[in-house]
C-alpha cells in the first residue's frame, strides 16, 4: 500500500469510480460512466495548484462539507464492491488501481503509475448516501471521501455479516469487526467503589444499584444542603447478627473482591475504614459523564466529607468495646445512626431475636391448642426452632 | 443423620432420594386422611430435616412444614408469619445483595431479562416516548442495561417512563430505594426518565388500567416476570384482556416452567409437581453458589412461603397467590387476546452470549410446535419460559 501522496491514480478507464482515500482533487476524465451520477454542481469552483512538494490539505470539518465541492451519487452497488480491480493472468482482486499496477509488477507486465496532476477546474468530491432516507441522502451531509461513503453505508445499510462470538455484536464492516473482536472480554470494567468487573452487563446492573453512584449524587447535592447529604448517607439497617458488622457507607466489606475477609471488618465492627471509598468520593471526577449531570454539578465541598469520616472514625474510636455484647452494639449503632441522621424506630435486634426464637414453638403451641384430639399428638413434636421462619 | 434406627431394617435416610420418598408418602398419607401414617411420617422427617444440609434435607426442611400446615389446616396463620417476619429482616440493602449475587452465578433470572429487552428495543424501535409498564419480582434489575442501550444505540435518545407495579408483599422502602437509584442512573445515563409505583392493594388481579396513567402520545410495553402467576386463577382470561386494553406495542412474559394450577384439586399430584420443580431449583442453587453463601440461605428460604402457600392454603385464605403454569399453558391464554412475537436472532444471540458467561449445563431451547416462546435449560431440563406478545 502505498501514500497516496505520492501516487496519483491511472488514469485509464475503469467501468466504476475508483478514488484514493483523502480529500485531494484527483484527475479524472469527465466521462465516468453510468454509475457516477453528480447530483447538484452547485458552484465551480477555481482550484489553486500548489507546486511540488504538495502541501498535505487539511480535512475538512466533519460534518461541513465544502460547498464548492462537487456531490457525488454512487450506486449501492459501487459501494458495496471489493477488490474491483482484478488481474488477468491471476484472478486476484485488488480494491485500488494502484495495487493492481503494482501486481502486475510481479507477472512481469506492463504496469502503469501516474502521478496525480492536479488541472483547473478539478473539483473537490463529496459523496452521498444513496439510501434516500439516511440523513447522509442529502448533500448538505455528504461525507468527504470514498472509503468513509463506502463504510457507512455498509454499516448502516448493509448487512452485517460478521459477528462477534463472545458478545453476539454483529458487524458489516470487516474491520470494525476485527478491531472490535481485538478487545472485546478483555476489557475490563471498574465501579467506583472498587469492584472489577469482566461482564459488562454485570458490571452496568451492579453501578446503578451502587452506593457509590448514590454518595457521588449526594456529594452534588450536599453542595446545596447539608442535610440532603446526611441523609443520602444513610443505610438501611442491616442486622449485625444475620449480616455483616454494621454496613456503614465507609465500610466496603461488601464491595472487597477478595475472599479474605478483611482484618478490619472482623476484629471492630465499628471502626470506620478510612480509606475506601472516601478517597474515591474525593478524587473521583466523573470522567463520562452526560451532559446533564455536568451542567449540574458544583464545586466538590471536599473539606465537608473528610470532616464527617473523621468525626464517624472519632465517634467510632470512643464507643469501642467488647464486641460480644449485644446491648453495647446496639447502642453504638444508634449512635452511628444518629450521626448519620438515620431515622429513629428502627427494629433493632431484640425485636428479630424474639421472633426467631419463639417462631416454631409459637406454631406447635398453636396447633396445639386450636385443635383438641388430633393435635395433642403434636405436642410431643419436638421444639421446632427458629428453622423454619425466619428469614 | 440419626443412628438410632439401627434396628430397622433398612434406614431411610440412607437411600439416595429419601426426602423425596418420604415427602410423597406424607402426602398421600395426608391426602387419605391416614393420620397415624401422618405422624409416623412427620416425625421422621423432622429428625432428618434441616434447612443447613444438603439438598434433600432443605427439600426435607420447607415441604415438611407445608405438610405439617396441611395437616393441621394451618396454614393461612404459618403465611402470615412467614410474610410478618420476611418484611421485618427485608431491607433494600438485602434484597440487592440476594439478587445481584443470585444474578451473577444463575442465569435464571436474567435470561428473562435479556430475552424481554430485546423484545421490548426492537418492539419501541424509532419511538420517542416510551412508557414501560413493568410487574416483576426481580427489583428492576433488567432496567439498567436496558437504560444503557437506548443511550447508546439509538440517534436520538428517547424518554422513557417507568411504572413499576408492586404487591403489598414488597415493602415500601425497598421500593424507594430502589426508585432513587434508577432516577440516578438514567441521569448518569443521558436518558430522560420519569418513574412512578403503583401499589396494588391485596391482590396483582385487580390492576386496572387506570391505575397506570396513560398517557396518548407513548408508545407502551409490558413487562411481566414471574408475575402472572400471581393472578388468582380464575381471573387470568380478565387480567390478560385488561393488559391488551392498554394497547401495548408489546408484552414481555417470563414464568418459570412449572404446572401447579391443572392440578389443584388434586393435592398428589400436584405436591409431586411441586417436590420437582423445587428439587431441580435447589439443585440448581446448590451448584451455582458456593457451599456456604448466605444469599442461597435466602433465596431458599424465600421458597417456603411459595410452597406453603401451593401445598397448605386454600384458593383464597394464603394471601398472594403463587400458582404457576407451564409455557404451553400461558400460550393457549395469551393467544386469546394476543399473536406471539418472535424473538429477533440478534436477541436470542444476545441470549446465547449472556449463558456462555455462566457455569455450563445452561442452554437455550425454542419452543416446539404451536407454543411461541423460548426455554432456559439446566441439564436440559426446561426451567424458564420467556415469550413476546403483540395484540
Amino acid at each position: 500500500m502505498f501514500p497516496s501522496g505520492t501516487m496519483s491514480n491511472s488514469t485509464s478507464m475503469s467501468e466504476e469510480a475508483s478514488v484514493s482515500s483523502d480529500t485531494r482533487a484527483h484527475d479524472y476524465n469527465n466521462s465516468m460512466g453510468s454509475l457516477c451520477t453528480p447530483i447538484s454542481p452547485p458552484y465551480h469552483q477555481q482550484q489553486q495548484q500548489e507546486p511540488q512538494p504538495k502541501a498535505k490539505k487539511k480535512r475538512s470539518q466533519p460534518g461541513n462539507p465544502d460547498p464548492d465541492a462537487e456531490v457525488i451519487a454512487l450506486s449501492p452497488k459501487t459501494l458495496m464492491a471489493t477488490n474491483r480491480f482484478v488481474c488477468e493472468i491471476c484472478n486476484k482482486g485488488f480494491q485500488r488501481d494502484q495495487n493492481l499496477q503494482l501486481h502486475r509488477r510481479g507477472h512481469n507486465l506492463p504496469w502503469k503509475l501516474r502521478q496525480r496532476s492536479s488541472k483547473e477546474g478539478v473539483r473537490k468530491r463529496v459523496y452521498v448516501c444513496p439510501e434516500s432516507s439516511c440523513i447522509h441522502h442529502h448533500p448538505s451531509r455528504a461525507l468527504g471521501d470514498l472509503t468513509g461513503i463506502k463504510k457507512h453505508y455498509s454499516r448502516k445499510h448493509g448487512e452485517k455479516k460478521w459477528k462477534c462470538e463472545k458478545c453476539s455484536k454483529r458487524y458489516a464492516v470487516h474491520s470494525d469487526w476485527k478491531a472490535h473482536v481485538k478487545t472485546c472480554g478483555t476489557r475490563e470494567y471498574r465501579c467506583d467503589c472498587g469492584t472489577l468487573f469482566s461482564r459488562k452487563d454485570s458490571f452496568i446492573t451492579h453501578r446503578a444499584f451502587c452506593d457509590a453512584l448514590a454518595e457521588e449524587s449526594a456529594r452534588l447535592m450536599a453542595a446545596t444542603t447539608d442535610a440532603a447529604a446526611a441523609t443520602a448517607m444513610t443505610t438501611s439497617i442491616s442486622h449485625p447478627l444475620l449480616h455483616h458488622p454494621l454496613f456503614l457507607p465507609f465500610s466496603s466489606c461488601d464491595y472487597l473482591p477478595n475472599p479474605n475477609p478483611n482484618p478490619n471488618c472482623n476484629t471492630s465492627p465499628y471502626q470506620v475504614k478510612p480509606h475506601n471509598p472516601l478517597p474515591s468520593l474525593l478524587h473521583h471526577l466523573p470522567t463520562t459523564i452526560s451532559p446533564y449531570l455536568s451542567a449540574t454539578m458544583h464545586p466538590l465541598p471536599t473539606t465537608r466529607s473528610a470532616t464527617i469520616s473523621t468525626a464517624a472514625g472519632g465517634q467510632m474510636g470512643s464507643s469501642m468495646f467488647d464486641a460480644g455484647d449485644p446491648s453495647a452494639w446496639q447502642r453504638s449503632d444508634r449512635l452511628t445512626r444518629d450521626f448519620l441522621g438515620a431515622a429513629a424506630g428502627d427494629t433493632g435486634e431484640e425485636g428479630l431475636l424474639s421472633l426467631t426464637g419463639a417462631l416454631g414453638l409459637d406454631l406447635v403451641t398453636a396447633a396445639s391448642c386450636d385443635r383438641g384430639d388430633h393435635a395433642k399428638h403434636f405436642v410431643g413434636f419436638p421444639p421446632v426452632t427458629g428453622t423454619w421462619g425466619d428469614c | 443423620m440419626s443412628t438410632s434406627r439401627q434396628s430397622e431394617p433398612d434406614d431411610p435416610s440412607a437411600n439416595e432420594k429419601w426426602a423425596a420418598s418420604l415427602l410423597l408418602d406424607c402426602a398421600k398419607a395426608i391426602s387419605e386422611k391416614d393420620s397415624s401414617k401422618i405422624h409416623q411420617l412427620l416425625w421422621m422427617l423432622n429428625e432428618l430435616a434441616s434447612p443447613y444440609g444438603d439438598c434433600d434435607q432443605k427439600l426435607a426442611s420447607y415441604f415438611l412444614q407445608a405438610l405439617f400446615c396441611k395437616a393441621t389446616e394451618s396454614g393461612e396463620r404459618c403465611y402470615k408469619t412467614l410474610v410478618s417476619v420476611a418484611e421485618k429482616s427485608h431491607s433494600f440493602e438485602s434484597a440487592r445483595k440476594v439478587i445481584l449475587k443470585f444474578q451473577e452465578v444463575s442465569p435464571w433470572t436474567t435470561f428473562g431479562h435479556v430475552a424481554s429487552n430485546g423484545a421490548i428495543l426492537e418492539a419501541l424501535e424509532g419511538e420517542a416516548k416510551l412508557h414501560i409498564i413493568d410487574i416483576s419480582n426481580t427489583y428492576c434489575t433488567q432496567w439498567p442495561t436496558l437504560l444503557e442501550a437506548l443511550a447508546t444505540r439509538s440517534d436520538e435518545t428517547p424518554h422513557l417512563r417507568l411504572t413499576v407495579v408492586v404487591t403489598v408483599s414488597m415493602g415500601g422502602s425497598v421500593m424507594k430505594e430502589i426508585g432513587q437509584r434508577m432516577e440516578k442512573f438514567a441521569r448518569l445515563m443521558g436518558v430522560p426518565f420519569e418513574l412512578q409505583v403503583v401499589r396494588v392493594a391485596s391482590q396483582l388481579g385487580e390492576l386496572k388500567e387506570e391505575d397506570l396513567g396513560l398517557r396518548e402520545d407513548e408508545a407502551v410495553a409490558v413487562n411481566c416476570i414471574g408475575a402472572l402467576r400471581r393472578v388468582g386463577v380464575e381471573e387470568r382470561g380478565d387480567f390478560i384482556r385488561m393488559l391488551c386494553n392498554l394497547r401495548p406495542r408489546v408484552v414481555t412474559v417470563v414464568e418459570e416452567e412449572a404446572d401447579f394450577t391443572s392440578t389443584r384439586s388434586e393435592y398428589v399430584k400436584c405436591f409431586e409437581e411441586c417436590l420437582r420443580f423445587y428439587t431441580v431449583f435447589f439443585e440448581m442453587l446448590e451448584e451455582s453458589f458456593a457451599p456456604t453463601s448466605n444469599e442461597r440461605l435466602m433465596l431458599e428460604r424465600e421458597c417456603s412461603r411459595s410452597i406453603l402457600s401451593v401445598l397448605a392454603c386454600d384458593e383464597d385464605g394464603g394471601g398472594e397467590c403463587d400458582r404457576r403454569e407451564k409455557g404451553s399453558q400461558w400460550c393457549a391464554r395469551l393467544m386469546e387476546a394476543f399473536s406471539p412475537m418472535s424473538f429477533s436472532d440478534d436477541a436470542i444471540d444476545d441470549v446465547r452470549a449472556l449463558l456462555k458467561r455462566y457455569r455450563s449445563g445452561w442452554s437455550l431451547l425454542p419452543a416446539q410446535g404451536d407454543d411461541s416462546g423460548l426455554y432456559l435449560t439446566w441439564k436440559d431440563e426446561p426451567v424458564v419460559w420467556a415469550s413476546a406478545w403483540k395484540p
